[in-house]
C-alpha cells in the first residue's frame, strides 16, 4: 500500500511531506489559522452554521450532517461537555484515518479544536484503535507540542477558551468503533453499545453531553473554516459535498488512498485512479465501503460514490474502504470470512446478533466445505433479514447486509458450492475459484 | 397521564413510563396483553437485549421493544400482528439454536419461560444442522447456586440483580458474541444474603438453587400462598408442597412488602416446618419426668394446678409470656385468658438479630408488631423477678426462654411451680415445663400476622403436621373452658389433631 495518495486534495496533499507532521511544519503551511479565526472571529453558533452550510457529512460510515450533530449539543448549562474523536478505525478495508493521523496529526487537532469551540467542549477524548501504535505515538507527540505551544490548555491560542485532548487507546474490539460502544469502553466498561435514547448529546461520556465524530470528519473542518462552505461544496455532489479518502485494496494494480470528490464514479476510481485489476483478470465484484457494506457486481460499477446513489444500488459508502475482487474470487469464501469476522466481533448483547452471526457463519462455513443444502441459502437470507434493524446498534445490520449482497449478486457461486444437494461430499472440489480471501 | 391503545383496548399511564412497565403496573402484562420478554424484569433496570418484546407502534416503521418504548398520549400498539409473531418466532428460534432440548431432565421444566414461550411462539423444528454449543454443566457459582452454562440465554437479569439490588456485583458476562458466558470472577463466588433470588429470576434452567434442584418436579408441587416467619418483614412466599412436606419457599410478589425478593435465610426457614425437633407429643411432668399424655389429660392437669394457685394466691400469681411468632388470633385468646385470670404480668420477648437495608428486619419474629398491638409488650422489666416467688404459674407460648437468655436460670424457673408450655419446637424450656403442648407452625394453620409496618397478612394451611398439634389459641381456649372461666364457656372442643 502506498502511504502517499495518488490524487490529492487538502486532506492529503501534505501526506508526503514529513514536516507537515510537526507543529512547526504545520504552522508554516498555514496551520491553526482556521482555529484562530474560529475562536476569535466566529461564535460557536457561527461555526455550526458554517459547517451545516458546507453540507459536511460524517465520514465514520453513517454520513450524518456534522453541523446538525454539533447543533444537538445543549447550549450553556452546568455540565461539562465532551467531544470524542472516534479513531477506532476497525472496519476491514478502511485505513484512511490511520494515514490522516500519522501524516497530519495537527490537521486533526485543529479540526478538533474548532469542533470543541462549536460544541463548547472542555475536553476531547481521542479514542484510538489499540493496534495503531505508530499513529498513537505521532499523536502523543503532536498533543505535547500543541500543549507547550499554548494551542491546547487553559488559554487556547491566547484566547479565554480552554481545551485539552486526552488520548485513549482501545483494546481491539470492532464494536468499540460504534459510537456508544466506544463511550462504554472509554468509561472503562465492556464495549457494548447503549440503548438510545438518551443520545450522546444528552448523556454521553460519563453522563455528560457528548458529540462523537470520526477522524476524517474533523480533518475537513479547518478547510471549511478557512475557505468557506461554498468552496467546500464546489466538489462532490449536492447531497454529498466535498472530497473523501477512498482506501482501495484487494485485487487492484495500485492499492492505496485516493482523495477524490464524492460522486466520483466507482469504475473511474478503480480503472483510472487505481489502475484496474492486475494480471489481465476480469473484475468480479467490489465492496464499496468496508466489509459491512453490500458488494456490487462488475456490471454495476457505473455508480457515483455517494451515499444517495449507492443506496439506490442497495449499498452504501460506509467508510470508503473499496475492496476489489477479481474473477478468481470465491464469493462463498468471501461470505465465510466476512461472517466469521462479524461472529467474532459481535458484542453478544442482543439475541439476533449474538446467535444470528454464529448461525450465519456456521452455514457459510458448511457451504464452503461443500456440505450445504439448497435450503441453507434461504435460511441465510431469512436470518439476515431478522437481524436487520432489530437490535440495539447497527452491528447486526452490518453483519446481515454483506451476506444479503453476496447472495443477491452471486447466488451462482453459492449454488456451485452445494454438496450435490447434500447427498455427497466433494463440493469444495467443484469450486471453480482458486483465490482464497482473507481479512 | 397518557392514554394509549394496545390491540384496540385503551389504557392510561404516566406519560414516559416504558410500555412493558405500564402494562405490568396495570396488571395486564401476560394477563390479557401478551408481550413475552426475557431480559425485562419489573424490579430491574431496562436492558433491551433479548429483543423478544418487539411490538408494532403505529407510525413507526420498525418494530420496537416494548420494554424501552415510552408511553405517550395517542400511542397505538399492536402485539397481535403477523409481523410481531414472526419477530417472536425469529428470536425464539435463535435462542433455541444452542439451547439443549432436554426439558425432561432439566430441573426448570414446568416453570421455564423458554419452554412456555417455545410452545406459544416457537417454531416446530430445529433448522440448524451444526451441533449445539457445548459448555460447562453444574458449575458451582457460590454457596447456594449451581449454573448450567448451556441453558443460559444471557438475559443478564442475574447480573443486574447483583448490581442493582444487592450491590455485590458478583456476576458478569465475559467474552463476546456467541462465546459470551455468565461468570463470577476468580475467587469471588456468588455469595450474598439474597443470592438465591437469581434462581427465581432466571427465566430458564441455568441458575438453580442447591437446596431445591432435582428435589421434586415442580408440577408435583402444590403452591400455597404464605408468609415467611424469619423476621418481622413478613415477606410473601409461595409455599411449595409435595408428598405432604414443604419443599421450598419462593418469593411471592408483593410490592408493598418484599417486591419480588426473599432473603436466603428466610427462604431456607421452610426447613423448620418439617424439622426433626418439632414438639410432637402432649406431655405432662410426673415422677419420671415428662411423659406423653392425651390433650384432655394435660388440659385437666394444667387447669387443676392453675385453679389451686388462683384459689391460694389469686390471679396475680399467673404470668404469661407470649410468642412474637404466634398469630394474632392466638394472642387474642391468650390475652383474654390472662384477663380472665387477672394475671399479674404479660409480655412477648422479641429475639433480635442482624438486619439490612433491603428486607431483613432486626426483629426475628413474624408477629412482633402484632404482639405489641395486642398488649404483649417487652417483658424484660419483670422477667428477672420471675424466680422471686411472686409468680406461681407461667404460661409460655413457643419461646426458648433459656436458650434465648430471656430468663435468668433453669433454677429460677423451677421455683415457679407450674410452667405450661405451648411450642412448635423442642427447647431447653421443656426441661422445666410441667405441661407441654405441640403447637402449629403458621404454615400449618389459618391466621394472621402483622408485619413491622402494621400490615396484617393472612396465612393459610399449606401442610398438615404428621402428629396431633393445635393452634395455641385452641389449647388456651380449652384451658380457659376447663378452668370454668366465663369468657371461655362456649369454646368449641378441639377435634383430634386440630
Amino acid at each position: 500500500m502506498h502511504a502517499t495518495p495518488h490524487v490529492t486534495g487538502y486532506l492529503s496533499e501534505h501526506f508526503g511531506d514529513d514536516a507537515f507532521v510537526t507543529l512547526e511544519g504545520y504552522r508554516a503551511r498555514g496551520g491553526y489559522e482556521a482555529a484562530r479565526r474560529a475562536l476569535t472571529a466566529l461564535s460557536p453558533a457561527d461555526v455550526i452554521e458554517l459547517v451545516t452550510a458546507s453540507g459536511l457529512q460524517g465520514r465514520g460510515g453513517a454520513g450524518f450532517s456534522t453541523g446538525q450533530k454539533w447543533g444537538f449539543m445543549p447550549r450553556g448549562g452546568e455540565r461539562p461537555k465532551v467531544l470524542v474523536c472516534n479513531a477506532d478505525e476497525s472496519e476491514p478495508g478502511s485505513f484512511k484515518d490511520r494515514l490522516l493521523m500519522e501524516r497530519g496529526p495537527h490537521q486533526l487537532l485543529e479540526g478538533i479544536l474548532i469542533g470543541a469551540w462549536a460544541t463548547g467542549a472542555e475536553r476531547t477524548f481521542l479514542y484510538i484503535r489499540g493496534e495503531y501504535a505508530h499513529a498513537t505515538a505521532v499523536l502523543e507527540l503532536a498533543i505535547r507540542e500543541a500543549r507547550s505551544a499554548g494551542i491546547l490548555g487553559d488559554r487556547v491560542l491566547g484566547t479565554g477558551f480552554r481545551h485539552d485532548v486526552v488520548l485513549v487507546r482501545g483494546a481491539g474490539a470492532y464494536i468499540c468503533g460504534e459510537e456508544t460502544g466506544l463511550l462504554e469502553s472509554l468509561e472503562g466498561k465492556k464495549g457494548q453499545p447503549r440503548r438510545k435514547p438518551p443520545y450522546p448529546a444528552e448523556s454521553g461520556a460519563f453522563g455528560m453531553p457528548t458529540t462523537v465524530n470520526n477522524v476524517e470528519t474533523f480533518c475537513h473542518v479547518p478547510e471549511i473554516v478557512r475557505r468557506g462552505a461554498e468552496r467546500f461544496r464546489r466538489v462532490g455532489t449536492e447531497q454529498s459535498p466535498g472530497t473523501t479518502l477512498f482506501g482501495v485494496s484487494g485485487h487492484i494494480a495500485r492499492p492505496g488512498l485516493f482523495e477524490l470528490p464524492l460522486g466520483t464514479r466507482l469504475d473511474t476510481l478503480i480503472h483510472e485512479h487505481a489502475g484496474g485489476v492486475p494480471g489481465g483478470k476480469r473484475l468480479k465484484g467490489v465492496i464499496p465501503g468496508g466489509v459491512s457494506m453490500p458488494i456490487l457486481p462488475a456490471d454495476q460499477l457505473d455508480v457515483p460514490l455517494a451515499n444517495e446513489s449507492l443506496r439506490e444500488r442497495g449499498t452504501s459508502l460506509g467508510t470508503g474502504g473499496v475492496m476489489v475482487m477479481d474473477e478468481d474470487t470465491c464469493m462463498v469464501r468471501v461470505a465465510c470470512v466476512i461472517s466469521w469476522f462479524f461472529r467474532d466481533e459481535s458484542c453478544g448483547q442482543c439475541t439476533q446478533c449474538r446467535e444470528g452471526t454464529g448461525w450465519i457463519h456456521q452455514i457459510c462455513a458448511r457451504l464452503e466445505r461443500g456440505e450445504g443444502r439448497r435450503e441453507d441459502l434461504d435460511i441465510l437470507l431469512e436470518v439476515a433479514g431478522k437481524m436487520e434493524g432489530a437490535t440495539i446498534c447497527a452491528f447486526a445490520d452490518a453483519a446481515a447486509w454483506p451476506i444479503q449482497g453476496l447472495l443477491r449478486h452471486f447466488r451462482a457461486d453459492f449454488e456451485a458450492h452445494l454438496g450435490s444437494e447434500g447427498r455427497g461430499a466433494g463440493g469444495r472440489g467443484r469450486c471453480p475459484f482458486p483465490h482464497s480471501f482473507e481479512l | 397521564m397518557a392514554r394509549f391503545k394496545v390491540d384496540d383496548v385503551e389504557y392510561e399511564a404516566e406519560a414516559g413510563t416504558p410500555l412493558l412497565r405500564a402494562l405490568d403496573e396495570l396488571g395486564v402484562l401476560m394477563n390479557g396483553v401478551d408481550v413475552p420478554h426475557y431480559c425485562w424484569h419489573p424490579k430491574l433496570s431496562v436492558d433491551g437485549s433479548c429483543r423478544l418484546c418487539q411490538v408494532e407502534i403505529e407510525g413507526v416503521p420498525k418494530l420496537q421493544i416494548a420494554c424501552d418504548t415510552p408511553v405517550r398520549d395517542g400511542l397505538v400498539v399492536r402485539t397481535d400482528t403477523a409481523r410481531v409473531q414472526s419477530a417472536r418466532e425469529g428470536v425464539m428460534e435463535l435462542l433455541l439454536l444452542n439451547h439443549p432440548l432436554d426439558c425432561p431432565i432439566c430441573d426448570q421444566a414446568g416453570e421455564c419461560q423458554l419452554q412456555d414461550y417455545a410452545f406459544d411462539y416457537g417454531v416446530p423444528a430445529a433448522r440448524m444442522r451444526e451441533p449445539r454449543r457445548a459448555a460447562k454443566k453444574r458449575q458451582d457459582l457460590g454457596k447456594a447456586i449451581v449454573f448450567d452454562q448451556e441453558r443460559c440465554i444471557l438475559c443478564r437479569r442475574c447480573v443486574r440483580f447483583c448490581r442493582e439490588v444487592t450491590g455485590t456485583n458478583e456476576l458478569g458476562v465475559l467474552r463476546r458474541g456467541d462465546r459470551s458466558v455468565l461468570e463470577t470472577a476468580p475467587g469471588l463466588p456468588l455469595d450474598n444474603d439474597y443470592s438465591m433470588n437469581v434462581a427465581d429470576i432466571c427465566p430458564v434452567g441455568a441458575l438453580t438453587t442447591k437446596d431445591f434442584r432435582f428435589k421434586v418436579r415442580v408440577w408435583d408441587l402444590e403452591n400455597v400462598p404464605g408468609v415467611c416467619t424469619g423476621c418481622s418483614r413478613g415477606c410473601n412466599v409461595e409455599i411449595g408442597v409435595a408428598r405432604g412436606n414443604v419443599q421450598r419457599y419462593v418469593p411471592r410478589r408483593n410490592d408493598a412488602v418484599n417486591e419480588t425478593w426473599l432473603c436466603d435465610v428466610g427462604r431456607l426457614s421452610y426447613k423448620e416446618i418439617g424439622a426433626p425437633d418439632r414438639v410432637r407429643d402432649v406431655s405432662v411432668r410426673g415422677e419420671h419426668g415428662l411423659t406423653p399424655a392425651s390433650l384432655e389429660e394435660a388440659i385437666a392437669g394444667a387447669s387443676k394446678r392453675v385453679r389451686t394457685v388462683l384459689d391460694e394466691h389469686g390471679g396475680a400469681a399467673v404470668a404469661g409470656i407470649a410468642s412474637a411468632h404466634a398469630c394474632n388470633e392466638d394472642l387474642e385468646v391468650f390475652g383474654a385468658l390472662l384477663d380472665a385470670l387477672g394475671a399479674g404480668a404479660r409480655g412477648a420477648p422479641v429475639p433480635l438479630g442482624p438486619s439490612d437495608e433491603l428486607l431483613v428486619r432486626p426483629e426475628k419474629a413474624a408477629n412482633a408488631h402484632g404482639a405489641r398491638a395486642l398488649g404483649f409488650g417487652d417483658p424484660a422489666p419483670w422477667l428477672d423477678r420471675l424466680g422471686g416467688g411472686d409468680v406461681r404459674v407461667l404460661i409460655v407460648l413457643g419461646h426458648d426462654l433459656l436458650g434465648a437468655d430471656f430468663l435468668g436460670s433453669e433454677a429460677a424457673l423451677s421455683e415457679i411451680g407450674t410452667v405450661i408450655l405451648l411450642d412448635t419446637h423442642q427447647s431447653a424450656l421443656a426441661r422445666v415445663a410441667d405441661f407441654v403442648f405441640p403447637a402449629r407452625h403458621p404454615a400449618e394453620r389459618e391466621g394472621t400476622l402483622t408485619n413491622h409496618a402494621g400490615r396484617v397478612q393472612p396465612v393459610v394451611r399449606a401442610v398438615e403436621p404428621p402428629f396431633p398439634a393445635w393452634t395455641e389459641g385452641e389449647i388456651l381456649a380449652r384451658l380457659g373452658t376447663a378452668l370454668g372461666l366465663e369468657a371461655f364457656g362456649s369454646a368449641p372442643a378441639p377435634g383430634p389433631g386440630r
